[in-house]
């Protein structure tokens, strides 16, 4: 109850600090100067028609390798935890309902993953989220068996040989026009086939190999029972 | 006030909302998996801010398009697809030492991890 109350003190507090410095409550008419200029010259700078892949891919693409090293950070982080002090217990055998579906949905899945991955310099999608889709299929045929992983020797392969090329691909950049990631090493092609915009669509597969494998081993760590690893 | 300004306004207080549940959540629950869930509560709302930021009334989604005038801000989306994949391994690694902590302690409650206080 107390606890309930302080909380309530302190959120009240932080929320009129954050109200009494906002400025003027008015619509923006206008980008900001940057987004402006990716607007109008994203096309023609990168050959992505979708422009926040440009960003992400492209423009920003030492970021995303930054973030790449995150996420691999975390998920190691989960797996060296959990295959020291293991929480699995024996897993309980799924109901009919799940066993089934976990026989029929990941082929489908798998492809919307692969889809999402690959058409993410033309619509919304890219490696990220597409990885994480790929990951839930696995997640799934997980949910839907009463056995528990092996060693995951495939996924971390997987996951290694997906961070070099991510890497490799930034230095070609590097090579030919001095920039890290810059996408135009092949041609960029016209801009809304699936073969444009460069090596955004290698990128992007690289990125989602490599978080599809991630998230997979996180998943199937959560299940370790210990003793074999 | 058309129904598009109405929206771009209640997006903001949506999440500023969900940022101050989030906020309230991880300060008041005492179960450590709760706390967790408020605060993947809070980073949503961190997101959503941050896609509201660069968003206009009547602007359409930043994909190029011989029938599209005028698009939203990338650079915030861009941003926030980062933001999600980092909560999403926050928040697992945040999980995982909650269960080891609530294993140690023998209870999922915070103020029974002894060793978590100084």
């Amino acid at each position: 109850m107390i606890r309930s109350i302080v909380g309530l003190i302190i959120v009240l507090t932080l929320s009129a600090v954050v109200i009494s410095v906002i400025p003027d409550l008015s619509v923006p008419v206008d980008l900001p100067r940057t987004g402006q200029y990716y607007t109008e010259h994203g096309v023609e700078d990168t050959g992505s028609v979708n422009l926040v892949t440009s960003v992400v891919v492209a423009y920003r693409g030492l970021d995303t390798l930054g973030e790449v090293v995150v996420l691999f950070s975390a998920s190691t982080a989960v797996v060296l935890i959990l295959t020291l002090i293991p929480v699995g217990s024996d897993p309980t055998p799924p109901s009919s309902i799940v066993a089934l579906t976990a026989r029929v949905l990941p082929a489908a899945v798998v492809l919307f993953g692969a889809y999402v991955i690959t058409h993410g310099h033309l619509s919304p999608g890219g490696g990220f989220p597409g990885g994480a889709i790929v990951a839930s299929a696995f997640l799934l045929v997980m949910l839907g068996s009463s056995s528990v992983p092996g060693s995951s020797k495939f996924l971390a392969s997987i996951e290694s040989l997906a961070g070099v090329t991510f890497g490799l691909l930034g230095f070609w950049g590097m090579m030919v026009f001095g920039q890290f990631l810059n996408n135009l090493v092949i041609p960029q092609g016209s801009p809304g086939k699936i073969v444009s915009a460069g090596i955004i669509p290698l990128v992007s597969l690289a990125i989602g190999a490599k978080v599809a494998s991630e998230l997979s081993s996180v998943f199937a760590s959560y299940r370790n029972k210990g003793g074999e690893a | 006030m058309t129904a598009e300004v109405i929206f771009y306004w209640s997006l903001s207080v949506t999440a500023l909302g969900l940022i101050i549940i989030g906020i309230w959540g991880v300060l008041s629950r005492k179960n450590i998996l709760r706390i967790a869930l408020a605060f993947t509560l809070a980073d949503t709302g961190v997101n959503l801010l941050l896609v509201w930021s660069g968003f206009a009334p009547g602007r359409s989604a930043p994909i190029v398009d011989s029938s599209v005038t005028s698009m939203v801000d990338p650079l915030p989306q861009a941003l926030v697809l980062t933001s999600i994949v980092i909560g999403v391994a926050v928040a697992a690694l945040f999980v995982v030492v909650g269960v080891l902590a609530a294993r140690k302690s023998g209870s999922s409650d915070v103020r029974r991890m002894k060793e978590l206080r100084w």
